[in-house]
């Protein structure tokens, strides 16, 4: 069983080197085969167009008859994948898994899976919040992980490190930030409070000053 | 040692069987109760109606008593019995092959009526909810996989498609695996050799596929079973092929696995575990390995839980409760207040308790203020509410006695002492009857010793008197006894301490004080140091003990039974399900 799990795992991976059309790629990261890298461009007309995204894959040894199990290397502001872990939420990596999927075929889901979040299957509750509360701010957002984190386009043409937005990252409005800052908090911690209440779009009108200060305060 | 309760025969054959004994006091025992009952201040109608019915059971005592609840133990080739029988049912209503027949069974959860309820409004639907047909597309209606002939010999062909018959909606794998084609077809067709979707491997010549057409090689096929059995407990699987439903009978899994005996008696005890889960009437002995199950009707529903305490047994005397995951017995305790007790002893929710034991709320803002010294003027830290520690009443009452409370009538003391003293004796209350639950158990644990201890004794016996083995056994006897009423009395004061105050109440605790006092006896009886010349004296004590023993413990949990079933019993809490007539 081990032999066809190597043959399999091998063909894949030379099945997709000769495949040049699908941009899908997967590099070893050590010598043994069954801990791989998968990596693909973020899809077109959305906001993680442009961008390089890497994947950790980690086949486990009943593979194929059990899902592979991956996650995000690159960071992405995506519902469905964890901000912090890059763990990913999708029905094929669990209870749908079928062992004529392979790693292109999984890959190429994720791939897809950026072009249509599930909100309300959220593998992040505070970015699944921000989706669906002011798509227009989470989708400025999240361009702008792709611009940092997977190297998306609109970066400085300098080769030097642009100055990370902290503001711009938590998807939050500068003057919101500013507004409690001027208070005597500091501003990572205005940031973070503004980032759990979703402090954002209409959202605005909904949540008291109180209550920010009250957070603010704990 | 003596007691109230001596029994004395001049027959020496008296002692020599232990169930004449029991039948020849068992009058005796029957008038004690009685009696106690009586010493309760139950009226007298009602007294006449108890002897009446205790009467009529001592009658029917024969068949069954009334704490006792009639089951059934069954091996699992009866329960297989049961499974086939259920399955050539549906398969002589329906029309259909046995694997189909299960394989609807299976999931509709072996409920018949509603299986053959729903098939009756329509086939298809079920058919493709269960997986035995595609549900798209449905020009030509696809016979849930069946080979043309019904032979038994056919059996193993029906379930399994070896590319020999291929559904015609599938035109692209028709080109892919003709190399596995028996024969039979023409060889028409490209013979390309069949490369295996999921190892990738074109040395394969074996394929296995189910009605669907997706073929894959034989050894995937078992890899996969094989995987999903063992490590997902899984009875249905699903076609291998992404988005496919179709489910495997049984008979393709068998060929699939291909003689992988352990995987296969796996697959077989999932299938039978599920039917018993699926039926409320059974119920699988939880000991470990142990493969017996036990069919109870009577503790089916949830109601009946309210009335009957259903202690069962396996063949392998695996006791256990059928209807909560209570270890062993819990008699003559109901579920519901057997749960409700262990969660209280479990949880810390008498922290509380020794808060409100050892603090008292400010009267004004209930904050809870501990006293660590200081005079008896307190000021609230939060509200600033003067007050006096003593009496909890305002401090501005006092006057000028500073030191001293004498104000103990005005009302706003009373009530806040009132408050206060309500959850310290709550506190005492429940120690009072944990203690003793615990004490009981901790003897119970202790039995492992009493058994060896009595073991040597029994030894003993036969080396200083002329006594032979089975004269001796008498010992081992009183020991099961205690240990037996042991486990009753510790349930009692669980029960006790949900019971009401009352009557039935007092009439309870008397029986439960009768039977402790008689089991503590015999207790203290074993442990006596054995003399030569005292034997016959010590197993004619320790032989009417035990039986006096025997019989308190039918009368607790009898009269206990009873009070559920009439709905005798008031609860100072809600108890689930139950009602009190």
């Amino acid at each position: 069983m081990a032999d066809a799990r190597l043959r399999r795992v091998n063909k894949e991976i030379a099945d997709c080197k000769n495949d040049k059309s699908s941009q899908i790629r997967i590099e070893l990261i050590d010598e043994s085969p069954f801990h791989l890298k998968g990596s693909f461009p973020g899809p077109e007309d959305t906001p993680y167009e442009g961008g390089h995204f890497e994947v950790d894959i980690v086949i486990p040894p009943t593979y194929p008859f059990q899902p592979v199990k991956m996650k995000f290397i690159t960071k992405v502001y995506h519902p469905n994948v964890s901000s912090a872990s890059g763990a990913i939420c999708l029905d094929i990596l669990k209870d749908a898994w079928s062992p004529v999927l392979t790693l292109k075929s999984t890959l190429i889901s994720l791939q897809s899976l950026l072009c249509s979040p599930e909100p309300n299957d959220p593998q992040d509750a505070e970015v699944a919040k921000h989706f669906t509360t002011s798509k227009g701010s989470f989708d400025e957002t999240a361009r702008y992980w792709t611009q940092i984190y997977a190297g998306g386009p609109g970066k400085s043409s300098a080769k030097a490190e642009p100055v990370r937005d902290e503001v711009a990252m938590a998807g939050l409005e500068k003057a919101h930030v500013d507004q409690y800052e001027s208070l005597g908090f500091e501003r990572s911690k205005v940031i973070d409070v503004l980032r759990r209440l979703n402090y954002r779009g209409a959202n605005v009108a909904n949540i008291h000053d109180d209550r920010i200060v009250e957070e603010l305060l704990k | 040692m003596s007691s109230d309760y001596e029994y004395s025969d001049e027959d020496a054959d008296y002692y020599d069987d232990d169930e004449d004994m029991i039948d020849g006091t068992q009058e005796d025992g029957q008038s004690c109760r009685l009696t106690h009952r009586s010493t309760g201040s139950a009226s007298d109608e009602e007294m006449d109606m108890d002897a009446f019915n205790e009467d009529f059971k001592v009658i029917t005592k024969a068949t069954r008593k009334s704490y006792e609840i009639p089951y059934e133990s069954l091996t699992q080739a009866s329960i297989e019995k049961v499974m086939q029988a259920d399955i050539e049912h549906i398969s002589g209503i329906f029309g259909v092959d046995a694997s189909v027949a299960s394989l609807l069974l299976r999931h509709m959860n072996w409920n018949k009526e509603r299986l053959i309820e729903k098939y009756m409004d329509g086939a298809s639907a079920v058919s493709e909810a269960a997986g035995i047909t595609l549900p798209e597309p449905p020009p030509s209606p696809v016979a849930p996989i069946r080979s043309s002939t019904s032979s038994s010999s056919s059996r193993l062909s029906s379930g399994i498609r070896r590319a020999t018959r291929r559904n015609a909606a599938e035109p692209t794998a028709a080109a892919t695996f003709p190399s596995t084609v028996k024969s039979k077809r023409a060889p028409a067709l490209d013979p390309e050799p069949f490369v295996c979707p999921i190892c990738f491997d074109d040395s394969q010549t074996k394929t296995l596929g189910l009605e669907c057409g997706h073929q894959f090689c034989t050894d995937c096929w078992s890899a996969y079973v094989e995987s999903k059995v063992r490590d997902e407990s899984e009875l249905s699987i699903q076609c291998m092929a992404e988005g496919c439903s179709l489910v495997a009978p049984d008979v393709f899994i068998e060929t699939a696995i291909a003689g992988d005996k352990s995987t296969w008696a796996r697959f077989h005890e999932l299938d039978i575990r599920h039917f018993v889960a699926s039926n409320p009437n059974l119920k699988y002995c939880p000991a470990p390995s142990c493969t017996f199950t036990v069919s109870c009707p009577a503790a089916a529903s949830k109601s009946s839980l309210a009335t009957v305490v259903p202690t069962v047994a396996c063949e392998a005397h695996h006791k256990f409760c059928f209807g909560c995951p209570i270890d062993g017995d819990h008699r003559p305790v109901i579920c519901g207040i057997a749960k409700m007790w262990l969660k209280k002893c479990h949880d810390d929710s008498e922290t509380a308790n020794w808060i409100k034991s050892n603090t008292k709320e400010c009267s004004k803002c209930q904050s809870t203020i501990e006293k660590n010294g200081g005079c008896n003027h307190m000021t609230c830290k939060k509200c600033k509410y003067e007050f006096c520690w003593v009496c909890m009443g305002p401090w501005s009452e006092h006057g000028t006695a500073w030191y001293s409370c004498n104000r103990y009538d005005e009302k706003d003391g009373i009530d806040a002492r009132d408050a206060q003293s309500k959850s310290r004796s709550s506190l005492e209350r429940y120690l009072h009857y944990y203690n003793r639950w615990a004490n009981h158990e901790q003897s119970a644990k202790l039995s492992m010793e009493l058994y060896s201890k009595t073991e040597k004794k029994m030894e003993e016996m036969q080396i200083t008197s002329d006594l032979t083995w089975i004269e001796v056994q008498f010992m081992k006897k009183a020991v099961d006894e205690v240990d037996k009423c042991r486990m009753t009395l510790k349930w009692t004061y669980a029960m006790a301490y949900y019971l009401e105050k009352g009557n039935e109440k007092e009439l309870y605790e008397d029986n439960q004080r009768d039977l402790e006092r008689a089991v503590e006896d015999l207790s203290e009886l074993l442990e006596q140091p054995i003399e030569a010349d005292s034997i016959a004296l010590l197993r004619q004590k320790v032989t009417d003990k035990a039986v006096y023993v025997q019989k308190r413990n039918e009368i607790v949990l009898e009269d206990t039974a009873n009070g559920f079933v009439d709905g005798r019993w008031r609860w100072n809490v809600s108890v689930d399900g139950y009602h009190a007539a």
